[in-house]
């Protein structure tokens, strides 16, 4: 494995039950940065997120993605996983009967393969330790995933999962919605200690405010299902100010949506 | 009717049992009585569960238990504690320890306890499950053998759980397990039976009868896990009548490819009296399960609960019905059921039946909830987003749905070799 992950998606398009969301997107990412991606709703942002990973309701119709030069798009879910890949997701599922705990110790066993397991009480002192950085109470190791959780407390479970099972590329969609200014702070700190050369960040969000406390390498505006003007951090801060119509009227572009709801 | 009869040599083999255990007079004539009533009897019809064509050729009466199959010998060299155990239909091991025996405590043979608490099992066999009930509960009353009597007295606590293993091996002629539970006023404990039958037991039917009495303020707790092959017909009842301000709860579990017919019921008879019945099967092969979880509310304020959950797959057929029947005059009662079917292959069929008879107008509280479902797809993406690959995920989730009801079966051994049986049906 290259210690600097490379990911690189070219030309990539996406349809949902027929209808093209993603429509010509290209992005590079390395290791050691961090990339924004800001837009309206409606304009294929978590369309993205979910068929990077690999979600079973979007269809890539053509395109490449490559993570140090190996075909993503040829990878199941899982495997994307185990190369490195990490979404924390907006709406994570609920599963019953399943503790955080031992998800959590199952899906960093997966990532280390066989032969290579954590033993099982380093890996509990290693999810306290995590846990109390993330401000999580340590009840939550044993209730089940996700059930019941509040939305802010789904939302730092991602971030946990994220900081256990140190990915080569994360994408973090819409993380700062339905979180406090305390949460946030706890969330973007977290995400600042991870970075590193051996990181690469995608952070998909609305709003301005998550990258006042996670300053971004590179800020992209997604419009139509494609990026239409990339910057750096001032882009954001441009856009917090301006609002995007701005941007649409230099663009000539009168509807930014690709017809669904982000 | 395209039924089968049986044979002219039964009444033979039941007087045959009646002698062998030297019965007394009550109870060769209980014994002969019903094997009128199972000679007249059709099988009872049940819709969805077609029994026309089910043999009741009732096998010879077993001179000496088979050999152990593995699996069941894994399972009752593991076992601690006050047990008894029967291999087709003969009492193997009756082990009560002194300290319960001092309490009062009654545990073991049925057949050999006859002669010191005659009247005391006089009094209550049969008092729940009549022979009457059904061609299989006749057949039961009228071959019944190496049964078990559990009595513990009013106000004894016993912690350690009672277990009984009923293995069928194959040299098994059927076999016809009948227990009898009887705990005093305001006492707690709890039975665990296993029935289980080899690979290759032969088609002869097989009816289990459990029957308990809880008395006023008594707490009982009573799970059976079954796994029983394809082949015969294992037909089950079990039934409580539940005391004032007693509880009865039942966790059942089925793991097989057999055919199946069970009833577990609580008649909560007493005021304030409470049920929860938890069933669980996976249902594998060309498994038929029909199972019915009953509460039949008497008693003023009397409470229930059913939740019900199978896990199918091959080309299982898996009915659960649950039913309330809340009687006039049970003021104040509340009773829940949830089933919960998941098919994990599209070839498995499941039929989630719930019933509701209220004859009562003052009810607190009455619902049902019922659904038959796949896996679900987000959640096994969610797993597998984290690196767990697609089977070890749908595992996860089905054990994640399993383990409420696995974890109510609390003798470890059991709860041990249940897990292994179900994990083996869920990977292979």
């Amino acid at each position: 494995m290259a210690s600097v992950p490379h990911f690189q998606i070219q030309d990539l398009h996406v349809a949902v039950e027929g209808k093209e969301i993603v429509r010509g997107l290209n992005l590079t990412i390395n290791g050691g940065e961090v990339h924004a991606i800001m837009g309206p709703n409606g304009t294929g942002k978590s369309t993205l997120a979910s068929s990077l990973m690999g979600h079973h309701a979007y269809d890539v119709t053509s395109g490449s993605v490559t993570l140090d030069g190996q075909s993503v798009l040829d990878m199941s879910v899982d495997e994307r996983a185990r190369a490195g890949m990490f979404l924390a997701m907006q709406y994570p599922a609920e599963v019953a009967g399943v503790s955080n705990a031992n998800f959590m110790r199952q899906a960093l066993n997966a990532r280390r393969g066989e032969g290579n397991e954590l033993p099982v009480i380093k890996f509990h002192r290693l999810l306290q330790e995590k846990m109390k950085q993330l401000n999580i109470d340590p009840v939550f190791a044993e209730r089940y995933l996700n059930e019941g959780f509040s939305g802010g407390e789904k939302k730092r479970n991602e971030i946990l999962q994220m900081s256990l099972l140190e990915p080569r590329i994360a994408i973090l969609d819409e993380i700062d919605s339905g979180l406090d200014i305390d949460a946030l702070k706890i969330v973007a700190q977290s995400v600042n200690s991870l970075r590193s050369p051996d990181i690469g960040f995608l952070i998909i969000t609305h709003y301005q405010r998550l990258l006042e406390y996670i300053e971004p390498d590179y800020v992209h505006v997604m419009m139509q299902g494609r990026i239409v003007r990339s910057g750096g951090k001032e882009l954001a801060e441009q856009l917090e100010a301006k609002g995007y119509d701005w941007l649409k009227e230099e663009l000539g572009i009168v509807d930014e949506t690709v017809g669904v709801e982000a | 009717m395209a039924e089968q009869t049986t044979t002219a040599a039964v009444p033979e083999l039941v007087s045959a049992i009646s002698t062998r255990f030297s019965e007394p007079a009550w109870l060769a004539a209980v014994r002969a009585e019903a094997w009128q009533t199972f000679d007249e009897l059709p099988a009872n019809r049940i819709e969805k569960s077609d029994l026309t064509k089910r043999s009741w050729d009732i096998g010879a009466l077993p001179v000496a238990p088979g050999s152990l199959p593995e699996d069941a010998k894994t399972l009752v060299d593991s076992l601690e504690g006050p047990r008894v155990v029967v291999v087709d239909g003969v009492v193997v091991q009756a082990d009560v320890p002194a300290d319960l025996a001092a309490q009062g405590v009654v545990f073991g043979d049925l057949h050999a306890l006859l002669a010191q608490h005659g009247d005391l099992i006089k009094r209550h066999l049969f008092s729940v499950v009549p022979a009457s009930e059904s061609k299989w509960t006749a057949a039961n009353a009228a071959f019944w053998h190496g049964g078990v009597f559990l009595y513990v007295p009013r106000n004894v606590v016993i912690e350690t759980p009672f277990t009984y293993v009923s293995v069928l091996t194959e040299v098994n002629q059927g076999a016809f397990p009948r227990v009898l539970v009887v705990g005093g006023e305001n006492s707690a404990f709890s039975l665990a039976q296993v029935n289980v039958a080899g690979d290759n037991a032969p088609s002869h039917p097989h009816s289990s009868v459990t029957e308990v009495v809880a008395d006023a303020g008594a707490n009982i707790q009573v799970m059976s896990v079954n796994q029983l092959r394809k082949g015969p017909t294992n037909y089950l009842t079990q039934r409580a009548k539940v005391g004032k301000d007693a509880v009865v709860n039942w966790t059942f579990g089925d793991v097989g490819d057999g055919f199946t017919v069970a009833l577990i019921e609580s008649v909560l008879a007493g005021a304030g009296s409470r049920s929860l019945t938890k069933g669980l099967g996976i249902g594998f092969g060309r498994q038929h399960m029909d199972l019915t979880a009953s509460m039949v509310h008497q008693g003023r304020y009397s409470e229930s609960d059913i939740r019900l959950q199978g896990v199918l797959r091959g080309r299982a057929n898996s009915i659960y019905r649950s039913s309330t029947h809340i009687e006039r005059g049970a003021v104040g009662a509340g009773s829940e059921q949830h089933d919960r079917m998941l098919m994990i292959d599209t070839t498995a069929r499941a039929d989630a039946i719930p019933m509701l008879l209220i004859d009562e107008n003052d009810v607190q509280r009455c619902g049902h909830a019922a659904s038959v479902g796949k896996l679900d797809a987000d959640q096994i993406y969610y797993l597998m987003s984290r690196g767990i690959p697609k089977d070890a995920a749908m595992r996860m989730i089905i054990w994640g749905y399993l383990q409420p009801i696995v974890e109510a079966i609390t003798v470890p051994q059991i709860q041990t070799w249940l897990t292994g049986l179900v994990e083996r049906k869920l990977t292979s």
